[in-house]
């Protein structure tokens, strides 16, 4: 008899074994989800990770872990994002397209690609925005548009850093006005921008809706134009790049989460489930409307494309920018 | 008035069931620290980084104030009860301190230490309140290249005024400004000296690095002091007498007011006001011939400047950014891994944080005050503790922090490394002051010389027609020409040598 319940016990548990890989996908996830924010706290992205999780977390019946793995503009966060195991467990925020210009700058020697994330859900798409102080003589685009041609290459022009959106999208204004050229500054962020655009060392922003909406809105500086084919809910009497004559000057900056590549689709399914929810609850809506930040939920195929498009639309710029002489 | 609503505000917030616990352990620690001899105060500051990791930065920050000024005042005890500094800036309280004791008036000394110490740093702290948020909203005009060059003077004030030889602060320097070159380039984004190993790609974490250069090294130097024997003093009578009440006050007075004016210039360091309030007193006497015989002046007077220093050098660092000393560079490391850049911006993004932690400054040197009057003779029993086990506490407690940061073992290395570079290089008597400058300064200063010429698409001649900025770079070239002729006086850099 003991020799026989032995021999069951060890049965028992090598199918436990055996069925241990399958399980742990049926009851994902039975320990806490590590989400890597790749900024440090208290900036945007880390709040909207925030508000998202403390939500997720409710449904998900595990606690969700903000990582913040700040540092090297992302890349520190990122290059731990693609190394992880894809078992769910860690995933993080991608910042499209500063992710991508991450992996496309040779000089980074990023030791990831695009193919080394599966994208699962994006959370926020922030559009950009060229604003100047309010005294400035620049009140639309096109006489910021009409200085650059006039005296070109003298105009001191704010990026939040090298190859983010924002200089991107300084890229296509000189792309979409041709003979207009602006003199680069590439400060470290919204705060650093408002604090030389204050002081007069610089004078004209590229940056996002987002950082600048309430000040903005308080008037103490101006929008020339928000980057996007429709107007902005939170600066609705600011006009678009499109509505100024340049279509074509499309930026924006996105802010999704994504994992490392490989993951089964199961749990990408059940995920994206859990954090779509969270991201339409009313909660989450509300807490992004105050910052001035506009949701776009995209999953599956379409969040795939996106990142795609972008992924190509940003070698263009990158490429450009590398070649571009100061 | 906005600032007295403001200062309200942060008092509020200090006086919070939680912020005054944080400030309460800070000044034990503090104390501790400076009791223990051979940790001082930037070693201390640096080892209890770590414990603030997971405190909101309000609370940290507080907490590690209070350790900063916790342990500048602690340093008092030993220098009057072993003769040994517990931190460098109390040197010169051992002259007359220790001969106080000797004559049983210990606890005499140790009293009006602690109440010169409040005077000053009160004092100090609403001095600070009056002159930051204007000298804050006048660094706001400052530009790219007026930072700059407001840093360079920093550097080649703690480079000029330290160390044995101008040679020597130069080199210790560069060596700074190398070390924080390492990671990731701030504009480019290109890898610098990593060699490809993912974990300098952030480069090399400041506090493992200040951890090594002040706790690791200041341990392993400690251990080679001979012990020294805890003099039995009274410290029943803490209050003075109403003869040495009278020597005092103007001791006081005088000393908290070298201290303060002392404390805004960077690079003086903690112990040259110390030392001059010391040998002001002694020549404002009547009969100097007291000094060096257990004079109550000869402790009030330094005593009373070295915690005003303490809380006015937090001026330049919370309204320029520029830190005074290692002590208060290991502080805005701290400022820095809690997502807060210290300087005029800090002010204005941050008013509620900024005068949260100014008001801990008022309700620290009270908890001070009565931490050490009663509890002095706690304090006095803590020399007692064998020093093999607070080398070896300590030292666990290093590694624990380091790795603790991150739950990166690499750092452990780092602070291992940098503790027996930190060792060799005093023994080989390099400054250490000028290459944590430069560790700290170093990416602030690279990233606005570079955002200054991307003004200027190239053209050096932004640095010198900008007319603030050109009398900066002035000031910055005679501070080293000065201490090039070896103009500063000799006891200056001695004291700031030690």
């Amino acid at each position: 008899m003991p020799k026989l319940t032995k021999c069951l016990s060890v049965a028992a548990i090598v199918l436990a074994a055996l069925t241990g890989t399958a399980t742990a996908q049926q009851d994902f996830p039975n320990k806490p989800i590590q989400l890597m924010v790749a900024y440090p706290p208290g900036g945007s992205t880390d709040i909207a990770a925030r508000v998202v999780a403390s939500i997720a977390e409710k449904a998900l019946g595990q606690p969700i872990v903000i990582v913040n793995r700040g540092g090297a503009g992302g890349q520190i966060g990122w290059t731990e994002l693609a190394r992880q195991r894809p078992d769910g467990y860690y995933i993080g925020f991608i910042n499209l397209p500063a992710t991508n210009t991450v992996i496309l700058d040779p000089e980074r020697r990023a030791i990831f690609t695009e193919k080394d994330f599966t994208p699962i859900i994006n959370q926020v798409l922030d559009p950009g925005v060229i604003w100047v102080r309010a005294d400035s003589p620049y009140k639309t685009v096109q006489d910021l548009i009409d200085a650059a041609k006039k005296s070109p290459g003298t105009i001191r022009t704010a990026t939040t850093g090298i190859l983010s959106d924002d200089h991107l999208a300084i890229l296509m204004t000189e792309e979409a006005a041709p003979g207009a050229k602006f003199r680069i500054v590439h400060l470290d962020g919204g705060a650093t921008q408002f604090k030389e655009i204050m002081g007069g060392n610089v004078d004209v922003a590229f940056d996002n809706v987002g950082s600048i909406v309430k000040r903005v809105q308080s008037g103490e500086v101006r929008a020339l134009a928000v980057l996007d084919d429709v107007r902005s809910k939170f600066m609705p009497d600011v006009p678009t790049s499109k509505e100024a004559g340049y279509p074509t000057v499309i930026s924006n900056s996105t802010r999704g989460i994504a994992g490392p590549k490989g993951m089964p689709a199961p749990l990408v399914a059940k995920l994206q489930s859990v954090l779509k929810k969270a991201m339409e609850d009313p909660e989450h809506v509300k807490k992004l409307d105050d910052q001035g930040i506009a949701i776009k939920i995209m999953i599956g195929d379409e969040y795939e494309k996106y990142f795609a498009e972008t992924h190509a639309k940003a070698k263009k710029y990158t490429e450009w920018a590398k070649n571009r002489p100061m | 008035m906005d600032t007295l609503q403001h200062l309200m505000t942060g008092v509020t917030a200090a006086l919070s069931l939680q912020n005054l616990t944080f400030a309460l352990i800070g000044c034990v620690l503090g104390t501790l620290i400076g009791v223990l001899p051979g940790l001082g105060p930037a070693a201390g500051t640096a080892i209890l980084i770590p414990l603030t990791f997971k405190l909101d930065p309000t609370g940290a920050l507080i907490m590690l104030s209070a350790i900063y000024y916790g342990a500048m005042y602690g340093g008092t005890i030993t220098s009057v009860l072993i003769n040994v500094p517990g931190e460098a800036a109390s040197v010169v309280t051992c002259i007359d301190g220790y001969q106080m004791a000797k004559q049983g008036r210990g606890g005499t000394a140790l009293g009006i230490a602690a109440i010169g110490s409040f005077v000053g740093g009160i004092f100090a702290t609403i001095a600070l309140v009056v002159v930051a948020p204007p000298l804050a909203q006048v660094a706001l005009k400052f530009g790219p290249p007026e930072f700059f060059a407001l840093m360079l003077v920093g550097l080649c004030l703690i480079t000029g005024l330290g160390g044995r030889s101008l040679l020597a602060g130069l080199a210790m320097a560069v060596l700074g400004l190398l070390i924080a070159m390492i990671g990731i380039d701030p504009v480019r984004g290109a890898p610098r000296f990593t060699f490809g190993i993912p974990s300098l790609y952030d480069g090399l974490g400041f506090i493992p690095v200040v951890m090594g250069l002040f706790g690791v090294a200041e341990i392993l130097l400690a251990i080679q002091q001979p012990h020294r024997q805890v003099i039995k003093t009274n410290l029943a009578s803490l209050l003075p007498s109403r003869e040495e009440w009278r020597r005092s006050v103007g001791a006081i007075g005088r000393g908290t007011g070298i201290g303060f004016f002392l404390g805004l210039i960077p690079g003086v360091g903690a112990i040259i006001p110390t030392f001059v309030a010391y040998v002001f007193e002694k020549r404002l006497s009547k009969n100097p011939e007291r000094f060096g015989q257990g004079a109550i002046e000869g402790v009030a007077a330094p005593e009373s400047a070295n915690n005003a220093y303490a809380n006015a050098a937090m001026i330049p660092l919370l309204t320029l950014g520029i830190p005074s000393s290692p002590t208060i560079a290991v502080l805005m490391g701290a400022f820095i891994i809690n997502g807060l850049t210290p300087g005029p911006f800090l002010f204005q993004e941050r008013p509620d944080l900024v005068w949260a932690v100014i008001a801990s400054f008022f309700l620290g040197n009270i908890l001070l005050l009565v931490l050490n009057l009663p509890l002095v003779g706690l304090w006095a029993r803590i020399l007692h503790l064998p020093y093999s086990y607070v080398c070896t506490g300590t030292l666990t407690f290093c590694v624990i922090g380091a790795y603790s940061l991150q739950q990166n073992v690499f750092d452990i290395y780092v602070m291992i490394a940098c503790g027996v570079i930190g060792y060799g290089m005093r023994r080989i008597d390099m400054p250490i002051a000028p290459l944590v400058l430069g560790l700290i300064l170093g990416p602030f200063l690279e990233k606005s010389l570079r955002t200054s010429l991307e003004m200027s698409a190239g053209d050096f001649s932004i640095f010198f027609t900008r007319p603030l900025c050109l009398v900066l770079l002035v000031l910055a070239a005679v501070v080293l020409v000065a201490s090039a002729l070896r103009l500063p006086p000799r006891e200056l850099r001695e004291a700031s040598s030690n």
